[in-house]
């Protein structure tokens, strides 16, 4: 034996960071082992970006059916303590006995006393555009993020509140039923937690479609980004999962609505932000599915509609997937090989500048409305976290473990894993296998007892 | 059937730079260029006979000559293959694959061919020069003799011996020499360009009539460089409407009009004459400058590359003109032997530099790019005439 390693005793109770799927996967198998679990959460419910997603490919899973049990079973976790609108402002002591130091955004709202009645945002009279509707909706400065949110209690948002900016309103106040439950004065506040192990799960980010001004994204109101999309068509979006335009209302503000018109000639662009030099050079991995299924959503709602997809390759690498491709092109979805490379407004129409690689074709049509399959991108604390934990980062910025083949879940720093998107792009299957995993080498971890230094 | 050719490549490489392995195909390049239509979907499918060593199928795709390099496939290529400057490539390629001498594709190749070439027929006119049309003595000593009322210079009248209507006769008949020698080689090699084009291809028969209905197309694309004017961006196409507009009108006015232009009397400002000359003059020096400025800063990827020939080309055509201008000052200053020296130096390097450029090198575009359109556009009115008489009815 080395007489200079010290053994240190593994604290029992585990981090996660980052409520998405990943976490709450993980989360669930380490508490369900009877251990106990903090989970850290940056906004106000847990459920990531799957909670926004309408379905899942290839199964055509609704998407809020298969994750709210789990978000339910969550928050009902007597071993999981949810920390939610907190975030992670250090991390000091070593493996197996790490103090964290936690910051909790104040939510103005007491969450053991607030019955969720929603009467208060009721009188709010500021709003907001919706972060989880992928701002195709508003909501008020007070808030639930939406209808099963975990937990389903509501928040301020503290950046639009009018009694934080300038002292005066307090409406939510004078609504609320219960006593004392909102507290406009309340301040953010530190805490501290000792945990053994760490499981980071903080997701990722969609690519910003403007970057690639020649698709005009934020210039044309119908050329709209794949999650915008994908809220269009959820039955809880802004149209109640009707397909239509994005138009102007009285004040002037673009919405969708159902008083619009329905699109009968979509186009779905793949790769955008993905595959190229100019932005990201990695295949998001995700995207041709999720346009696949995205092309079947429009068929179901409007099925005499055009709908036609231009791709690079398309990659269809899972069980079922491609079968799920066939069965798309089936449907009666024109799917053309050839990358879009513009698209400009005629006639009030979207005229789309293609070329048809197989049929040695260019293709020059107009269509109502273009959905671009942006990819995915490392969150905007990747890079901050990474060196407050001191894991390492690929060139794209994904975290990254020293053995990618055979320990997938490992960082360089002992006692902290990785899960899910942060580590790279990866559909759900994927993030939960990677999940689960990262929580099995956490128990494994706690099991063994002493971590050697 | 033809075969695959996987020398290439490797041969295409001389002449400049290529990328063409980083291209896997998405057709972004064809889709964003303004100037594709169906039928002419470059670059990419350039990029894939390249790929393939198709060399039959790229000796007659006509593409290359419809680019303009605007370089917007290559700012928006996603594997970075630079298809804008493989078409430049191509450009260079073709040129001497047309030429049936062999002649361009060693100056393009080499770089001993092509200042050796350069300075061989400067020295030849220099010589000439010194051996048959030597200054007159009496210009070093009796410098005034040789001023006119105006104060100019008498320009044709500087050489011992030869008289003022015969000098200009002399330079006259080199001038129409170098013309007669330049318009066989070009036009012998468009006729080639022709060949491989047209002729050789089996599947396409051109009734005569397409070639009189098609042949406005030639000249009004050589007039007005239409197709150019659409790229996306138009102070490269007005520059170069400049340029080729001054340097016509300097051809023609040095070749078939010598006698008006290069005369004894200097006339005032405001003569056609002078007009005339100052357009060309300021038309070539701004696209020259434009150009120079940009390949020195490499402000624009398209001038991030440049060929040996390309430098080559710019500075004989920037010397000629300068040396032009200091005749023009010196002949109107009064000053003989200035006069005299860059006479003969202005002529030493304009000779090698129409020689060589028009009917080998970059100039030969001049020609190959309106017949490329007119090619282009006899097999497009062939093949729709064949979809018509497909469909037609029987009578």
């Amino acid at each position: 034996m080395n007489n200079n390693r010290t053994q240190v005793k593994i604290c029992p109770d585990t981090l996660v960071i980052g409520g998405g799927i990943a976490g709450i996967q993980a989360a669930l198998e380490i508490a369900n082992g009877n251990l106990n679990v903090f989970l850290v959460e940056k906004t106000g419910t847990i459920g990531g970006h799957m909670a926004m997603f309408d379905k899942t490919f290839p199964t055509l899973d609704c998407a809020a059916c298969i994750l709210t049990p789990k978000m339910v079973e969550v928050g009902q976790h007597s071993n999981i303590e949810l920390l939610t609108y907190c975030e992670v402002m250090d991390v000091k002591g070593q493996p197996g006995n790490f103090k964290v130091t936690i910051l909790k955004k104040a939510k103005r709202v007491n969450v053991e006393t607030c019955i969720g009645c929603g009467t208060c945002a009721e009188k709010c009279p500021k709003n907001v555009p919706s972060e989880f509707d992928a701002f195709t909706t508003l909501r008020k400065a007070i808030y639930i993020p939406f209808p099963q949110a975990v937990p389903n209690k509501y928040l301020i948002d503290a950046d639009y509140c009018i009694y934080v900016e300038n002292g005066k309103c307090g409406a939510c106040v004078k609504a609320c039923l219960v006593q004392d439950c909102i507290n406009l004065d309340e301040k953010d506040e530190e805490i501290e937690i000792t945990v053994g192990n760490i499981i980071v799960a903080t997701g990722f980010k969609t690519f910003d479609a403007s970057r690639v001004s020649q698709f005009g994204y934020g210039k044309f109101p119908n050329v709209l980004t794949s999650l915008e999309f994908e809220r269009l068509v959820n039955a809880a979006g802004p149209t109640e999962g009707n397909i239509k335009f994005r138009s102007q209302d009285k004040k002037g503000n673009w919405v969708f609505s159902n008083d619009s018109e329905e699109p009968e000639r979509i186009a779905i662009i793949h790769c955008v932000g993905s595959r190229d030099e100019n932005y990201h050079k990695y295949c998001s991995k995700v995207c041709c599915m999720y346009s696949l299924k995205l092309a079947h959503l429009v068929k179901e709602k409007l099925p005499d509609a055009d709908v036609s997809e231009y791709y690079i390759d398309m990659r269809a690498f899972g069980k079922g997937y491609e079968e799920f491709y066939q069965r798309i092109e089936e449907e009666g979805v024109n799917i053309i090989r050839g990358k879009t490379a513009k698209i400009e407004q005629r006639n009030g129409n979207l005229l789309i500048r293609s070329e048809d690689i197989e049929n040695a074709r260019l293709i020059e049509r107009d269509v109502d409305m273009v959905i671009l399959s942006v990819g995915i991108e490392p969150g905007e604390n990747a890079a901050e976290l990474s060196k407050m934990l001191g894991i390492s980062t690929d060139n794209d910025g994904w975290f990254s473990s020293p053995d990618h083949l055979l320990d997938p879940v490992a960082t360089g720093s002992e006692g902290i894993t990785i899960a899910g998107v942060c580590e790279g792009p990866k559909d759900i299957p994927d993030t939960v296998v990677q999940a689960s995993a990262a929580a099995s080498r956490v128990l494994q971890r706690i099991l063994t007892g002493v971590s050697s230094q | 059937m033809q075969r695959v050719n996987s020398d290439l490549t490797k041969d295409l490489k001389k002449f400049g730079v290529q990328e063409w392995n980083e291209c896997f195909h998405c057709g972004n390049c064809t889709a964003i260029c303004p100037l594709t239509e169906q039928g002419s979907l470059f670059p990419r499918q350039a990029i894939r006979q390249i790929q393939l060593g198709l060399k039959d199928s790229l000796y007659r795709n006509l593409d290359p000559w419809m680019c303009y390099y605007c370089g917007e496939c290559t700012e928006t290529c996603p594997r970075d293959a630079n298809p804008a400057e493989l078409m430049m490539s191509l450009r260079r390629y073709l040129t001497s694959i047309y030429d049936w001498t062999g002649m361009s594709r060693r100056f393009y190749t080499s770089n001993y061919w092509e200042f050796g070439a350069v300075g061989a027929i400067a020295a030849l006119i220099i010589a000439l020069f010194v051996v048959f049309l030597p200054p007159a003595a009496e210009m070093f000593n009796n410098p005034q003799a040789f001023i006119n009322d105006q104060g100019g210079v008498m320009i044709n009248s500087m050489v011992a011996g030869v008289g003022e209507a015969r000098f200009i006769r002399l330079i006259e008949l080199g001038d129409w020499a170098m013309a007669v020698v330049v318009a066989f080689f070009l036009i012998t090699n468009i006729f080639n360009m022709y060949y491989k084009v047209i002729l050789k291809d089996k599947t396409l028969k051109v009734p005569i009539i397409i070639y009189i209905t098609e042949f406005w197309s030639l000249i009004y694309n050589f007039t007005t460089q239409a197709k150019f004017s659409k790229c996306e961006k138009k102070t490269y196409w007005g520059g170069h409407l400049l340029l080729m507009t001054g340097y016509s009108i300097m051809f023609a006015l040095v070749v078939a009009f010598l006698p008006l232009f290069q005369t004894e009397t200097v006339f005032p400002w405001y003569h056609w004459q002078r007009i005339l000359g100052y357009y060309s003059t300021f038309g070539i020096l701004f696209f020259l400058a434009y150009v120079v400025i940009g390949r020195i800063q490499r402000s624009d990827f398209k001038f991030e590359f440049s060929h040996s020939t390309d430098w080559l080309f710019i500075i004989m055509l920037g010397l000629t003109t300068i040396t032009g201008i200091l005749v023009h000052i010196f002949r109107v200053t009064g000053l003989p032997v200035a006069t005299y020296i860059t006479y003969i130096i202005h002529l030493a390097i304009l000779f090698p530099m129409i020689l060589i450029e028009v009917p080998f090198s970059k100039w030969s575009h001049l020609a190959y790019r309106p017949f490329a359109i007119y090619f282009f556009r006899l097999k497009k009115a062939v093949v729709a005439k064949q979809y018509e008489t497909k469909l037609a009815p029987a009578a």
